[in-house]
C-alpha cells in the first residue's frame, strides 16, 4: 500500500483553480449568448422596428393603412377559417390514430408508426402537389373516373395542411397516450363504467394537456405556413402568401412586417397558453403507477384497424402519387414510365439538391455545436447569464419561420449593418436555420442533459476534474446519441424547409424546396414531382445511415424522428 | 491531520440546514453521521467535500483552512448514494479518472488502477462496464475509485441504502476493513442506526440541521442526552417528568430513584424525562414492593418470535405507554391482566 505524502490539500493554484473555472464558464455563456443576440433578437427587433418605419418617419402608418384595407380583413378570416379546418381535421384524424395505436391490437403497429411520419421527410408543399394530381383539373379523379371536383381554394388548403400537420399531432398525442396508470382503469372497470364512460371520465381528462398543446402547435403551424396555399390555394389568399407577395411582388417591406407581426401574434400567444397549461399539468404517472396494457377486443381492434389503416392510405396516396407523376413521361396524358425528369435539365440542373444538402449538413454541424453548447450553459452552469439564456433559446418556437426570414431580409440587406456582407449568402441561410429549430434542438439537448443529471459532475469535480475535463470525458461522451439526434433533426427540417428560406434565396442559392414551389408554379408537374421524391430519399438515406451508426454503437432509445 | 468543523450555517431559501455545527473529526477515525432524512447529515458532508458552499463558518484540515479550495483540489475521496460511475468507462478507467485528472503517468497509473481492484477483490472486473455489473460491484468500484488518488480523508454520502440487505452487510464489513487497513478518515452519512452502529468510531446525532449528541455507539445507547437520541439509538420508553417537582425525578405522581452516572449527564435542572430501554423494564405481581413500581394494566401483547413486546399502561398515566420486551420463554401475561412494573434505578436515563 503505498501512502504518499500528498494527503494534503493541493495548494499550489487553488486560486487560479477557482477562477479558471469561472472565467472558462463565464467565456462559454458569453459565446452562447453573442451569436443568439445577433441572429435572433436582432432580426426579431429588427421586424418590429421596420413595421413602424414609414416613409414620413417613425409612426404607425403601415398598421393604419394594412388594417383599413378591406383586403387585408379578408385574409385574416380566410387564414383562420382555413386554420381552424385544418387544425380539427388534423388533430380529430391524430387522435384517435394514436390512440388506435396505443390502446388497441392492430396489425403491423411499426409500419403504421412510421408511414405517418412520411410527411415530415418532404417539402411543406408535397400534400399540395399531391392533391392536385389527385383532385386537380387533370387529376385522377376528375381524369379518369369523371368526377368534377374543384380543389383549388379552400378546402384544397385546408386539407392540405391537415395532411402537412397531421404528423406534428400524432407525435404530441402519441406521447400523452403513451403514459397511463392501469390502476385508475381497472378501479373504473371495477365501478362499472363501460368504454365510452372510461372513455369520457378517464382517458380523456388525462389527455387534455396533450390535446391542448396540439391544437396550438398545429394551428400555428398551418396559419404561417405558406407553401401548401402558394400551390394549391389557387385564388384563395391567406395572410402567410400575402407577406411573400408584398414582399417578393411589390417590395413592400414595411406592409410586409406589419403582416410578419400579426402573424407573430397568435404564435406567440398559443406558445404562451400551452405553457401555461403545461405548468399546470401536475404526474399523472407516479413511480407507482401500473403501465396499461391493451386486452384484446375483436370489435374494437377491428374498427381501429380499419380506422388506422384508412387515414395511413390517405396521407401515403398523396405521397405514393407524388412519386408515381415523376416516373411518368407526362401527367396525365402519357403515363409510359420514364427517368427523364430525373435528369433535371432545368434551371439549374441538380444544383438546388446538393446546396440544400450541403445548407442542411452545414445547419447540422452548426446546430449541435450551438444547442449543444447553449444547452450545457443553461444546464450546468449558473451565472446572470444562464436565465435569459434559456429564454432566449425556446423563443424561436413562437416565431414562425416565414416572419424569421423576413426579419433576416430587413436587417441583414442594410448595407450599415456590419453583418450585410452575410446577405446573399449560403452561411446566412445555414445560420438561418439553425435559429428558425432553435427552440425544439435545445429542448431535445437540455432533457437529455437533464437526465444525465448531476451526480457524474459532482463525482468528477471531487476526483479532481476541472469543468472542462468533466465536459470532454463525461458530459460529451453520454450526450453524442442526442447529439447525433439533434443533428438529424437540423438535416431533416432543413430539407424540407421553405417558409423560412424563402426570402434568402437567390439564383445563385438555390435550394431543393424553393425548386419544387417555382416548378410547379410554373406548371412543370413531373419534374417538381421528381425534386420532391428527390428530397424524401435524400432524408430518409440520411436517417437510414444515422439510425445505423447508432445501432452499430449500440446507442439505443434515441429518437430521430420528431 | 484532524478535520475540524467550526460554527458552519447553511442555509436553502428559508429552510437552515445546518445550524452553527461544530466538530473535531480525529486523523484515522471512522465518524458516522446519523439522523432521519432532512437533519442536515448529508448538507454537512456536501458541504466538507466542498460541493456546497457554507454561508458562514470554517472547516480546516491540520492547519490549512478548506473554506476557500474548491472541490476538485479539496482531496477528498467521495462515494455517492448510487450510479456515479462514469457509464461510458470501463471499471478500471473510472478508478483511474482521478489519476488521469492528477496527470499520472502511465505505468505508475496502471498499478495504482490494480492495486485498487485488488483492495475491492474485483480485479477480474476491469474491463466490465458498470451496467455489466452488480450494484454491490458497482459500489465497490465507487470505493476503489474514491481511494485510488490516495485521498486526505473518505467521504460516503449513503453508500449502502441503494443496495439490498445481503449485500449491505458484506460491504458494510468491507467498507470498515478498508477504512482500518488504510488508517484513512472517514465519514459516511446514514439513517440507519444499526448501520452506524455497527461500523463507526464516533456517532454523530443530527436534527434540524443541529447536532443532537456526539459520542461512541456505547455510549450513545447507554447514555442517550436527548429523548431524541434515545429514540432515535434502538427503543426506548421516554417517561415526561410531572411539572412542579423541581429538584426531585416523579412519574405519574411516583417519585422514582435515579442512579447518577459517571459523566454526570443526570443534572436534575435541565431533565425533561427518564427514558428507560424496554429490555430493562420487569414485570411484578400487582401490590408488588420496592423501589420503583408503578401499577400498570397490560394494554396489548405481541409475540415475535425471540421476544415478546408487552404494551403497559401506567394507572395514573394511561396515556404514556410503557413497552416491557420479554426474552425466550417467559410467562407472557394476558391483555387486561393487572399487573406492576419494575424501573430499575440504574437503568433509568435523565434526558433533556
Amino acid at each position: 500500500m503505498s501512502v504518499s505524502a500528498a494527503r494534503e490539500p493541493q495548494r499550489a493554484g487553488k486560486a487560479a483553480g477557482w477562477a479558471s473555472d469561472r472565467s472558462i464558464t463565464m467565456g462559454l455563456s458569453v459565446l452562447a449568448a453573442i451569436p443568439i443576440l445577433l441572429f435572433l433578437l436582432l432580426p426579431l427587433t429588427g421586424i418590429l422596428l421596420r413595421g413602424f418605419e414609414t416613409p414620413s418617419g417613425f409612426g404607425i402608418g403601415n398598421f393604419t393603412e394594412t388594417f383599413g384595407a378591406e383586403r387585408f380583413w379578408r385574409l385574416v378570416l380566410n387564414s383562420i377559417s382555413m386554420s381552424l379546418t385544418a387544425t380539427l381535421a388534423a388533430v380529430g384524424l391524430a387522435y384517435f390514430y394514436a390512440y388506435a395505436l396505443q390502446r388497441a391490437a392492430i396489425p403491423f403497429k411499426p409500419f403504421l408508426r412510421i408511414a405517418v411520419l412520411t410527411p415530415l421527410f418532404a417539402p411543406s408543399l408535397v400534400q399540395a402537389q399531391g392533391l392536385i394530381l389527385l383532385l386537380g383539373r387533370n387529376g385522377v379523379l376528375n381524369r379518369f373516373l369523371g368526377f368534377d371536383i374543384d380543389i383549388y381554394g379552400f378546402w384544397g388548403t385546408a386539407i392540405a395542411n391537415a395532411l402537412y400537420a397531421f404528423p406534428y399531432a400524432y407525435l404530441i398525442l402519441s406521447a400523452a397516450l403513451a403514459v397511463a396508470d392501469a390502476r385508475i382503469y381497472e378501479s373504473a372497470e371495477t365501478l362499472g363504467a363501460g368504454p365510452a364512460r372510461i372513455f369520457r371520465d378517464v382517458t380523456l381528462p388525462a389527455t387534455r394537456f396533450g390535446l391542448a398543446a396540439a391544437i396550438f402547435v398545429v394551428f400555428t403551424l398551418v396559419m404561417t405556413d405558406f407553401g401548401n396555399p402558394m400551390v394549391i390555394g389557387g385564388d384563395f389568399s391567406v395572410l402567410a402568401t400575402e407577406v411573400y407577395n408584398q414582399v417578393i411582388g411589390q417590395a413592400q417591406f414595411g406592409l410586409g412586417a406589419v403582416i410578419g407581426i400579426v402573424l407573430l401574434v397568435p404564435a406567440i400567444l398559443a406558445k404562451l397558453i400551452e405553457k401555461r397549461i403545461s405548468s399546470r399539468q401536475h404526474a399523472l404517472v407516479t413511480a407507482q403507477s401500473k403501465p396499461l396494457e391493451t386486452k384484446p377486443s375483436r370489435g374494437r381492434d377491428l374498427a381501429f384497424s380499419l380506422y388506422a389503416y384508412t387515414v395511413v392510405s390517405l396521407i401515403l396516396s398523396v405521397l405514393v402519387i407524388v412519386v408515381v407523376a415523376s416516373f411518368v413521361r407526362l401527367w396525365p396524358y402519357n403515363m409510359s414510365f420514364t427517368l427523364k425528369h430525373y435528369e433535371f435539365d432545368v434551371q439549374n440542373g441538380t444544383a438546388p439538391l446538393w446546396n440544400s444538402v450541403g445548407v442542411s449538413l452545414a445547419t447540422a454541424i452548426l446546430g449541435v455545436a450551438i444547442t449543444g453548447l447553449t444547452a450545457i450553459v443553461v444546464q450546468k452552469f449558473k451565472n446572470p447569464l444562464t436565465g435569459p439564456l434559456s429564454l432566449l433559446a425556446i423563443l424561436p418556437a413562437a416565431v414562425p419561420g416565414m416572419v424569421l426570414g423576413l426579419g433576416y431580409v430587413l436587417t441583414f440587406n442594410d448595407p450599415a449593418n456590419p453583418l450585410n456582407v452575410l446577405y446573399g449568402s449560403f452561411t446566412l441561410i445555414v445560420i438561418l436555420s439553425v435559429y428558425y429549430n432553435h427552440a425544439h434542438a435545445f429542448l431535445i439537448s437540455s432533457t437529455s442533459l437533464k437526465q444525465i443529471g448531476p451526480v457524474f459532475d459532482e463525482a468528477s469535480t471531487t476526483l479532481g476534474g476541472s469543468t472542462l475535463t468533466t465536459l470532454r470525458k463525461v458530459t460529451l461522451p453520454l450526450l453524442w446519441p442526442t447529439l447525433l439526434g439533434v443533428g438529424v433533426f437540423y438535416f431533416m427540417r432543413t430539407m424540407v424547409s421553405l417558409s423560412a428560406v424563402i426570402f434568402l434565396v437567390t439564383p445563385s442559392t438555390q435550394l431543393a424546396a424553393v425548386s419544387v414551389l417555382q416548378l410547379s408554379d410554373r406548371g412543370a408537374v413531373n419534374q417538381a414531382a421528381a425534386f420532391s421524391v428527390c428530397i424524401m430519399a435524400i432524408v430518409i438515406g440520411c436517417l437510414l445511415i444515422v439510425r445505423t451508426i447508432l445501432w452499430l454503437a449500440g446507442a439505443k432509445n434515441v429518437t430521430l424522428i420528431r | 491531520m484532524d478535520l475540524s468543523i467550526h460554527d458552519l450555517v447553511k442555509r436553502f431559501g428559508k429552510l437552515t440546514a445546518l445550524d452553527h455545527v461544530s466538530l473535531e473529526v480525529a486523523q484515522g477515525s471512522f465518524v458516522c453521521f446519523l439522523g432521519p432524512s432532512g437533519c442536515g447529515k448529508t448538507t454537512l458532508l456536501r458541504v466538507i467535500a466542498g460541493l456546497e458552499e457554507a454561508d458562514g463558518g470554517s472547516i480546516r484540515l491540520g492547519e490549512s483552512d478548506l473554506s476557500s479550495i474548491p472541490a476538485r483540489n479539496r482531496n477528498f475521496g467521495v462515494v455517492f448514494q448510487s450510479y456515479s460511475l462514469f457509464p461510458n468507462m470501463t471499471a478500471a478507467r473510472n478508478v483511474g479518472y482521478g489519476l488521469e485528472c492528477r496527470r499520472w503517468d502511465k505505468p505508475r497509473m496502471q498499478n495504482r488502477i490494480k492495486e485498487m481492484l485488488d483492495l475491492v477483490h474485483l480485479a477480474d472486473q476491469a474491463e466490465k462496464l458498470p451496467s455489466q455489473m452488480s450494484g454491490g460491484q458497482q459500489q465497490r468500484i465507487a470505493l476503489a475509485r474514491a481511494l485510488a488518488p490516495d485521498p486526505s480523508a473518505l467521504l460516503l454520502d449513503e453508500p449502502l441504502s441503494a443496495l439490498d440487505a445481503k449485500v449491505r452487510e458484506e460491504l458494510r464489513i468491507e467498507i470498515r476493513a478498508v477504512q482500518k487497513r488504510l488508517g484513512i478518515t472517514t465519514i459516511m452519512v446514514t439513517h440507519d442506526q444499526e448501520e452506524a452502529l455497527a461500523m463507526a468510531d464516533l456517532i454523530v446525532v443530527m436534527s434540524k440541521g443541529r447536532i443532537e449528541q456526539i459520542g461512541t455507539p456505547q455510549q450513545l445507547y447507554r447514555e442517550p442526552a436527548t429523548a431524541f437520541v434515545a429514540d432515535f439509538i434502538g427503543r426506548m420508553n421516554v417517561l415526561p417528568l410531572d411539572p412542579g417537582a423541581a429538584g426531585s425525578y416523579r412519574f405519574a405522581g411516583t417519585p422514582l430513584a435515579v442512579a447518577t452516572l459517571a459523566n454526570g449527564t443526570a443534572n436534575a435542572a435541565t431533565a425533561a424525562a427518564l427514558g428507560i430501554r424496554p429490555e430493562a423494564v420487569a414485570l411484578r405481581e400487582r401490590g408488588a414492593s420496592g423501589e420503583n413500581i408503578l401499577a400498570v394494566d397490560v394494554r396489548s401483547v405481541s409475540f415475535l418470535g425471540n421476544i415478546t413486546r408487552v404494551e403497559l399502561a401506567p394507572e395514573n398515566r394511561p396515556e404514556t405507554a410503557i413497552v416491557a420486551e420479554l426474552h425466550g420463554t417467559a410467562t407472557v401475561p394476558e391483555t387486561g391482566t393487572r399487573l406492576a412494573v419494575s424501573l430499575p434505578a440504574d437503568a433509568l436515563r435523565v434526558l433533556s
